[in-house]
């Protein structure tokens, strides 16, 4: 059974026809490793017995040397 | 923002006294649906109760007084409480000894799942070995994480303002999916980038017939001022 919003797909209604130009912003897909660190997120694996906000913590150091200095997590609720 | 949706957990109860078969899969059916729980006394909402819904509740596998459950839950379900509670609707008492999150909203163990040490390789191989394959697959786009929420994609000249926290009103509308007046809304641009998170102000279906106003007000922005060109009124 899908959980709520598990695979959910919405309908577009279009308001008007537009595009985009090209000169601004990426497509996501097209990022390079550099743009996508500010709209990056892993999908973590952490021990058992560490705490999510540890875990995060180590992440965040991790991560550093590639210049990230801000890390959020969602963790688990027991 | 994973926070809204459902989650499903693999959980390991351990039963304080041997039950039947029979007596256990009756038990736990009971905990299907809709269910009312008082948070653990360790917690960070209000220690109230409050209903949630078990969409799904299986026994895996059970060996003597360990049994292995698979739960479907809504946001805000402690498995650690539904586990005591099963145990002690049985009357042998129970304590949930392993917890594992396989998934959330539409997020599986099948998503590109790391470990830290990923992590550590992964930036080794770009630094040292100046191989970005791996952190690729590490690193993820954000906008996956939250695909699941309806979106409004916005005009390239609406953006900027967006990203400087200014909500979203009818002329800087291009598409939308449906949604619901206060529900929460991934503000596109054209190209599919994330600007912010906002909250609907109008349902979907009364912003198509406005002419003008405010659709979402901005929460949380996430894309840097500037990535788009400020709009000058002409």
């Amino acid at each position: 059974m899908p959980l709520p919003f598990e695979g959910k797909t919405h309908e577009v209604i279009s308001v008007r026809e537009e595009t985009t130009d090209e000169k601004y912003g990426v497509y996501p897909e097209k990022r390079t490793i550099e743009q996508k660190i500010p709209y990056g997120f892993v999908l973590l694996d952490k021990a058992a017995g560490m705490r999510s906000k540890s875990a995060a913590n180590v992440a965040k150091r991790l991560l550093s040397v590639l210049g990230v200095n801000k890390v959020g997590y969602s963790g688990t609720l027991e | 923002m994973l926070l809204l949706g459902g989650k499903e957990y693999v959980a390991l109860m351990h039963l304080h006294k041997e039950v039947g078969n029979d007596e256990l899969t009756t038990a736990i059916s009971k905990f299907e649906g809709k269910i009312t729980q008082l948070p653990p006394v360790r917690s960070n909402v209000k220690r109230e109760y409050r209903q949630r819904e078990v969409y799904a509740l299986d026994i895996l596998e059970v060996s003597g007084k360990d049994v292995l459950l698979r739960a479907e839950v809504e946001s805000g379900t402690y498995i650690r409480k539904l586990v005591h509670d099963i145990g002690e609707s049985l009357k042998v008492g129970a304590h949930m000894s392993e917890l594992r999150r396989t998934k959330v909203a539409n997020l599986t163990e099948k998503d590109n799942l790391v470990t830290l040490q990923d992590i550590e390789d992964a930036t080794y191989y770009r630094t040292e070995e100046h191989n970005d394959k791996f952190l690729s697959y590490v690193l993820q786009n954000m906008e996956k994480a939250i695909d699941f929420m309806p979106k409004v994609w916005v005009s390239d000249f609406a953006v900027d303002s967006i990203s400087h926290g200014s909500p979203l009103a009818v002329p800087g509308m291009v598409k939308i999916n449906d949604f619901e007046k206060g529900e929460m809304i991934f503000l596109s641009t054209l190209k599919g980038e994330l600007i912010a998170l906002g909250r609907a102000l109008e349902s979907s279906q009364e912003a198509i017939k406005m002419h003008k106003g405010i659709i979402v007000k901005t929460d949380s922005v996430i894309m840097p001022i500037g990535t788009y060109p400020r709009y000058i009124k002409s």
